[in-house]
């Protein structure tokens, strides 16, 4: 077998029959429906656009070489030569040859045969024709005020077929479907009902535009646009480090909920940076840039990834909008589709300005200057930094946890007075609230020539910098201010050296009688200046675990460290503050204070003045009966004066939340411009061969060009991103609304939603994909209104059961008779087991979320090593397009239902049914900690001995129907077997109910909980649960 | 008609015809078999396409060949991944030629042009090993000092020195090697194996990974991607074993629910399954009844399966074991002997611990301490046990390493490395291909991933052109577009 043979000795495994059964008896062949599949299938490999692998000089997809050709002879056709070939029983003569093991069937020779029959006629791809808006049909079926114009295309074809659709599904199914679709969450009893009562098409419509406007609408859209645009929190390659880009997919919900049109969400994305005075939003959105793959691996080579960040754009710009395989002409012209390799690597120099590294450090042996100093732990540049919707009202929300915390602890008035009235003294002699330190050694100095007058001390090489303050009474936190060293043209830094350096203050308390010192426990400590430390992407909050100083030497460096507790010292104990690590600080002075700051963000603010103040009013208020203290001052009393340690540590844990928001801003990956590089073709896709031809941006040579290509300017990503969405581009319009059909649908309308190209399927029904496509573009890329077009339409709102008639008449559905079933998303899978027990939190946005995960299952990322640490219980139960998405180890709840990891970009998931998605529905301890929350609630609602109503309560909410009668009683005969199993045996029972952190059912008797958890994880288990029918 | 309509014709006439005896052996069978319809790879007749000659061919289980191409060798292959990349001048491949010019410039002419990971930028010189070869058994193989126990079983090793691969960074190798390229969502050889083969275990998944790691220096990260099924169905994807809490991910029961409580509640959720699946809704029903008796069965059988309690204590010694279960690479040998007894088809080992580019001689010692023993108490036990016969056990790196010293280590290595593999119908006691005097060049029989690939295949009784699944309008293959060859010399 010589080399060409071995290429084409394929055995197809995976059955994707061509769509001969698309056709209806009596239509006439259509070249792109009924023929091209075949050819393409079978022919093209050799026979096709690629020339290199082109076989006797024949190419059989352009009609005039195949003339030419003698292939097929359009005046005589049945000498024809394909038919000679096709047709031939010897096998050295039959076309395929037998080794390609590429048999064309008894029905594909009849159709090609036919179609040479009928004048060889070839359509152009339908995909790449241009787009002309269709007639919606006349329908006489129809009542006077007309048919849904999707109706009006299906029912035609439907009606030639002398096919009667199944009829509208129940009211219930319909409520639960929409809520899903659009929503992605289960419907609510109470919407099931009311429509059920009046299932009218207003009520419909209403609803309809209900679940458009929830917010919850542009979580549920953004998933799709997630996987294709491979948006992961991490980078995916070696250490797959975090990478800041939450602040995108924020943008992502937020656009598709302000319904931004889709043209205008191309752009930005795409060139938002290249807009004439850009938003910040618009610099947000360009983050779907550096949505790439990246590594920072140890002898990486800059150029080999450099070559795939842009094949990885090109791949995702051809999936995204032109639904295209450009990966295929990434080594070679694509096999069945007009791609050439030119066309891919000039798409590829679109992206040639994006400013980027091929590897994100800067080793010894492949140096970057721009990125000195990097590590694994530093984030991947270019970032900005945005203000976050999400984090400024999580702040909010916790300032308001802690007053409520204040508020609710009863404090012992008398306490807080004698507090009040010493701490005001304090004041009055400290009025900035801070007291200087006097010595900084007890004894002689050995270096007190240096104590300067404004109470700084001077230090050298050979002073210490350990420091034993006397600091008699109560000390909540402990300035450290680093002072320009007069001698060193006003730097901070004692030997004139001009980088930032090191400093890590220790603080201890030495007792009287202890020989060693005890470490007082930090609770903030930050400083007002300093250089950002990273720890796997995020900047480091505060200096607890060290501080650098800025670059700027000239300026004052304030710290403070606020103490866990705050300390009570004796005039005969020492406040030791060291340093450590620090021998260049030149000049610093130490203060101590009794009083708390304010806030956690600026611990070194005391707003003493304001405390005084207020101090002063209350104690000096006249009046029969001594008023309570005002909340400043209670809150001041419960941080300062260590007698109110009961709340110190919750209002602590919540400043330290409310430091994690970062002021409300975070860093997000965008694209900046610079000068771009060469760009070339890659022989057969090897990065290290230069000898390809130099290319410039062009869109493909096979779709018109944008207007305004004049060969003069070079055209950049406006350019092409403008070009995606305009009338010359017939993909974009046809390529989003095949995606969105599929998604409501069950299947595109063209069914390979992720290739509208030869080698994908010919459309059921072109002429309405055209006609919605058309809609789409001249709505001005209204998304909300083709959605809205399409749950309006009869159907969407079609049952999915089947009949007899239909599996005959309609076998594959391919005249739309039916709705499909499927089971929900991975996501949803989560967020629907989480609404059903009412857990689930409906917080929009912020950083990602970590539900529980099996431990040690990082234990293989390294460059940092890594430990998953699951979110807070206040973020434990945030929807599923929140999750932490790690690329190299997705979450396994999401990984075993199917969600991609998102390397690479995915327009069509796959849906499998496999034991690993029954094990997490049983045994995931968030599936678990549903059912006993949904347990709970039963029995909060219904208290009584009656098992019926709480059995009724949780279809109810798990499957929007109430049980039937056999199912009742199934489950209660459960419930008594259960009983039995737990009246013995409470230890199991506790253990069962405690799963999680929602503390749900707490209230509840144990074993009689433990029963009902069991029975609810039956039910939230249900195949029917997990399937939007 | 397409087959996803076929199918759906198939499960409706079942759901009709069949008596509602859920829960059944007969009916989980048949509702596996329509999970695989589901998936892509039913049995072709159940298709409606004929079936291919039967007779005569050897049948796989239930996999997408049926009947396979060839008589098969091997029918389960264990893969001991030594991740990182071991240095083939210190294991398998003696070049005195080398050593004699230990310190002293590395030719130009032999690299100029060639690609480098750390060493970009950096002058080249050569590095001898620092480890004795000896010849071992009646074969008179050559392997190092470091693998004394390796040595004892020469003679019935093929090594190969020819190996060569395409990528020289940890990851993409490692990719390349498991699915013969580098572009994402590519299957895995275990997937295209299991896929190809099918499982011969009812309670088990077809495709096992564990991972290890060295105690000294050396460890790389690997990425779940290295076991994914890419574009072929989930259920062909590789399932890690973990060595902390439950084996194999949500296996273990709830706290405070006992095994027969946790079967009371499959059975119920059965039973309403099965009269949704009575009115006719959904075919996917069938499926998911099967699914939940196939997890409930991994739930009874994982347990049993990590009870090490059963292995006598001459064997934990053979191995090497400490403490059973600790995640040592010679505990996960002894689990891949109990995987392969109980018919699982593609058993992998990582152990993260061969990228020596700093203190090598410090290190490797220590990784290939870890891995020796195990390694060939591993083949013994088989052996001893008459299932070397028909499993494949192959040992080797992503890659290798340079020549050229890098510091007080070596660099990554592409052009040539080695591997050895033993039993599923390998000829014993030979050494194949040969590199040049420096272990830089391959200077006769290059063997390529896709090679090895493509022979791995044959062993199993499948051609590696004719084995392909559709992709993006392509027929992807494990051996990718370029010729790959079968190395018949070592068979």
């Amino acid at each position: 077998m010589n080399l060409h043979n071995l290429l084409l000795a394929p055995v197809v495994v995976a059955l994707v029959a061509p769509a001969v059964a698309a056709r209806q008896e009596g239509e006439d062949v259509q070249f792109n429906r009924d023929v091209r599949p075949i050819l393409s299938d079978k022919c093209f490999y050799c026979h096709g656009p690629d020339p290199k692998h082109r076989e006797a000089g024949l190419r059989l997809d352009v009609r005039e070489e195949a003339i030419d050709y003698g292939a097929i002879v359009s005046d005589d056709w049945e000498s024809s030569l394909v038919l000679e070939r096709i047709e031939s029983d010897d096998d050295d003569m039959r076309m395929p040859p037998p080794h390609a093991h590429k048999d064309l069937s008894s029905e594909e020779r009849a159709m090609i045969r036919r179609w040479l029959s009928e004048g060889a006629v070839y359509q152009p791809h339908w995909s790449y024709t241009p787009l002309v808006r269709t007639q919606v049909p006349q329908q006489e079926s129809q009542s006077a005020d007309g048919a849904h114009p999707i109706d009006a295309f299906v029912n035609a074809r439907i009606d030639a077929a002398s096919v009667t659709p199944v009829a509208r599904a129940d009211a219930a199914t319909l409520v639960r479907r929409l809520s899903f679709d659009l929503n992605g969450v289960p419907p609510s009893w109470e919407d099931v009902r009311d429509f059920s009562k009046h299932p009218s098409e207003a009520q419909w419509e209403k609803l309809v535009d209900t679940m458009l406007a929830s917010p919850r609408y542009g979580e549920r859209m953004a998933t799709p646009w997630l996987d294709v645009a491979r948006y992961a929190d991490t980078v995916g390659y070696h250490g797959d480090q975090n990478q800041n880009v939450w602040a995108w997919r924020d943008w992502v919900v937020r656009a598709f909920n302000e319904n931004k049109p889709f043209d205008q969400f191309t752009i930005e994305q795409l060139a938002g940076d290249q807009l004439k005075n850009p938003t910040i939003d618009q610099l947000v959105a360009t983050c779907f840039n550096r949505l790439n793959m990246m590594t920072r691996e140890g002898g990486a080579q800059p150029g080999e990834y450099l070559a795939s960040y842009t094949a990885d754009r090109v791949r995702t710009v051809g999936l995204a909008w032109l639904g295209s395989t450009m990966n295929c002409a990434e080594c070679h012209d694509h096999k069945f589709d007009p791609i050439k390799t030119r066309d891919f690597y000039s798409m590829g120099a679109f992206f040639a300005d994006i400013r980027q590294w091929g590897v994100y450090h800067d080793y010894e042996y492949t140096p970057n200057p721009d990125l000195r100093g990097f590590s694994n732990d530093h984030p991947f540049p270019p970032e900005i930094r945005v203000e976050s919707e999400f984090l400024k009202s999580r702040i909010e929300q916790l300032r308001d946890e802690s007053r409520r915390v204040v508020e609710a602890f009863e404090f012992d008035e008398r306490t807080i007075r004698e507090w009040a009235i010493g701490t005001r003294e304090y004041l009055l002699e400290n009025p900035d609230g801070w007291r200087v330190a006097s010595t900084y050694w007890p004894g002689d100095p050995p270096w007190d020539d240096d104590l300067l007058d404004d109470g700084s001390v001077r230090i050298n090489a050979k002073s210490p910098s350990r420091f034993e303050l006397e600091a008699s009474g109560p000390v909540v936190a402990v300035r450290i201010e680093l002072l320009p060293a007069h001698s060193k043209g006003g730097s901070i830094r004692r030997d004139g050296g001009t980088d930032a350096f090191d400093l890590n203050p220790l603080i201890q308390v030495l007792r009287g009688e202890a020989k060693d010192p005890e470490t007082v426990g930090i609770h903030v400590a930050d400083a007002n200046l300093k250089s950002p430390r990273y720890s796997n992407g995020f900047e480091l909050t505060g200096i607890a675990s060290g501080w650098r100083t800025a670059t700027r030497l000239d300026q004052v460096h304030t710290c403070a460290v606020v103490f866990a507790n705050p300390v009570e010292l004796n005039p005969d104990e020492r406040l030791i503050v060291d340093l450590r690590d620090n021998q260049l600080a030149g000049r610093v002075r130490i203060s101590t204070t009794p009083v708390a700051p304010v806030g956690p963000e600026m611990p070194w603010s005391l707003d003493a003045k304001g405390l005084a103040r207020r101090l002063t009013a209350w104690i000096d208020a006249d009046g029969d009966e001594p008023p309570s203290a005002e909340i400043e001052i209670r809150t001041a009393f419960a941080r300062s004066s260590g007698k109110a340690t009961e709340i110190l540590n919750v209002l602590h844990a919540l400043d330290s939340e409310i430091i994690e928001c970062r002021c409300g801003r975070t860093p997000v990956l965008v694209t900046e411009s610079v000068n771009p590089f060469v760009s070339r073709v890659l022989p057969r896709g090897d990065w290290q061969n230069e000898t390809g031809e130099v290319v410039l941006p062009a869109t493909p040579g096979f779709l018109p060009s944008p207007p305004d290509t004049d060969g003069q300017h070079r055209l950049d990503r406006l350019d092409l991103a403008r070009w995606l969405v305009s009338d010359q581009n017939p993909l974009t319009a046809r390529v989003v609304v095949n995606r969105l059909w599929r998604q409501f649908l069950g299947e595109g309308l063209s069914p390979r939603t992720d290739d509208l190209g030869a080698q994908g399927a010919a459309p059921s029904h072109p002429e309405l994909l055209d006609w919605l496509a058309c809609e789409f573009r001249d709505s001005g890329w209204d998304v909300k209104l083709i959605v809205r077009l399409i749950v309006t339409s009869e159907v969407y709102r079609r049952s999915s059961a089947t009949n007899e008639n239909l599996l005959s008449a309609d076998p594959e559905n391919l005249l739309l008779t039916r709705q499909r079933p499927r089971r929900l998303p991975a996501e949803m899978v989560r967020d629907n087991a989480l609404a059903i027990a009412g857990l689930l939190d409906t917080t929009m946005g912020g950083p990602p979320v970590k539900p529980y995960q099996p431990p040690g299952y990082y234990a293989n990322l390294q460059f940092p090593d890594r430990e998953y640490t699951p979110s807070p219980p206040r973020d434990q139960f945030r929807r599923g397009v929140y999750m932490h998405w790690q690329r190299t180890f997705l979450h396994p709840m999401l990984a075993n239902f199917d969600a991609p990891s998102r390397e690479d970009c995915v327009a069509m998931r796959n849906e499998a049914n496999n034991p690993q998605q029954a094990l997490t529905l049983l045994n995931d301890e968030t599936f678990v900690e549903a059912a006993v929350a949904l347990a709970s609630l039963s029995l909060d609602e219904y208290p009584g001995d009656e098992a019926g109503p709480r059995i009724a309560m949780m279809f109810r909410r798990a499957v929007s129907r109430e049980p039937s009668e056999r199912e009742l009683q199934s489950l209660v005969e459960l419930g008594e077997k259960l009983k039995d199993v737990y009246a013995g045996d409470e230890d199991s029972a506790r253990q069962l109910v405690a799963t999680g952190v929602s503390g749900a059912g707490e209230h509840h008797d144990p074993r009689q909980l433990a029963v009902w958890t069991n029975i609810a994880r039956v039910v939230l288990n249900l195949h029917e649960t997990i399937t939007r029918y | 008609m397409n087959w996803q309509s076929r199918l759906e014709l198939n499960r409706r006439s079942f759901l009709r015809n069949s008596a509602i005896g859920l829960g059944g052996i007969a009916l989980s069978q048949l509702a596996c078999d329509l999970a695989e319809a589901k998936t892509g790879t039913v049995p072709q007749d159940k298709l409606g396409i004929p079936p291919r000659q039967r007779d005569g061919g050897v049948r796989s289980v239930n996999g997408a060949i049926d009947p396979l191409h060839f008589p098969p060798r091997a029918r389960r292959i264990i893969h001991l991944c030594m991740a990182g990349g071991p240095s083939q001048v210190e294991s398998f491949d003696e070049k005195p030629v080398l050593l004699e010019r230990d310190g002293q410039p590395f030719p130009e002419s032999l690299t100029a042009g060639q690609q480098l990971a750390q060493l970009q930028n950096t002058p080249l010189k050569a590095r001898g090993s620092f480890v004795k070869f000896n010849r071992h058994g009646e074969s008179g193989q050559a392997i190092s000092e470091l693998f004394p126990w390796t040595a004892r079983m020469a003679d019935r090793l093929c090594i190969i020195r020819s190996m060569q691969t395409e990528q020289i960074n940890h990851d993409p190798a490692q990719a390349f090697m498991n699915s013969g390229s580098i572009l994402k969502g590519r299957p895995s050889m275990g997937s295209w194996l299991t896929y190809g083969l099918g499982s011969e275990s009812e309670n088990l998944p077809g495709f096992v990974v564990l991972v290890s790691q060295t105690s000294g220096g050396g460890a790389q990260p690997v990425s779940a991607r290295q076991w994914s099924a890419g574009f072929l169905p989930g259920r062909y994807q590789g399932v890690q074993f973990q060595s902390r809490g439950d084996a194999v991910h949500y296996v273990g029961n709830p706290p405070g629910v006992c095994q027969s409580t946790q079967r009371l509640i499959v059975e119920e959720i059965n039973r309403l399954n099965g009269w949704r699946a009575e009115q006719g809704h959904d075919p996917e029903l069938a499926t998911r009844i099967a699914q939940y008796e196939m997890a409930f069965r991994m739930q009874t059988s994982l347990p049993e399966l990590a009870d090490f309690s059963g292995e006598e204590a001459r064997t934990l010694e053979m191995y090497g074991i400490e403490e059973p279960g600790d995640g040592s690479f010679a505990s996960n040998c002894l689990m891949a002997r109990r995987l392969a007894e109980r018919g699982v088809r593609f058993i992998q080992l990582y152990h993260r611990g061969w990228d020596h580019h700093g203190e090598i001689e410090k290190n490797m010692p220590i990784t290939a301490r870890e891995t020796d023993q195990a390694a060939w108490a591993l083949v013994e036990d088989l052996a001893a046990r008459g299932l070397l016969d028909d499993t494949l056990v192959i040992w080797g790196g992503e890659f290798g390493r340079t020549p050229m010293g890098q510091g007080s280590g070596r660099d990554h290595h592409i052009l040539a490395f080695s591997i050895w593999m033993t039993g599923g119908g390998i000829r014993t006691g030979m050494t194949f291909g040969a590199t040049d005097d420096f272990s830089y060049q391959v200077a006769e029989n290059p063997v390529t991933m896709h090679d090895l690939h493509a022979t791995i295949l044959r062993l199993c009784g499948i051609d590696h052109s004719r084995f392909s699944a559709r992709f993006q309008g392509l027929d992807a293959r494990l051996t990718g577009v370029e010729p790959a060859r079968v190395v018949e010399e070592i068979m």
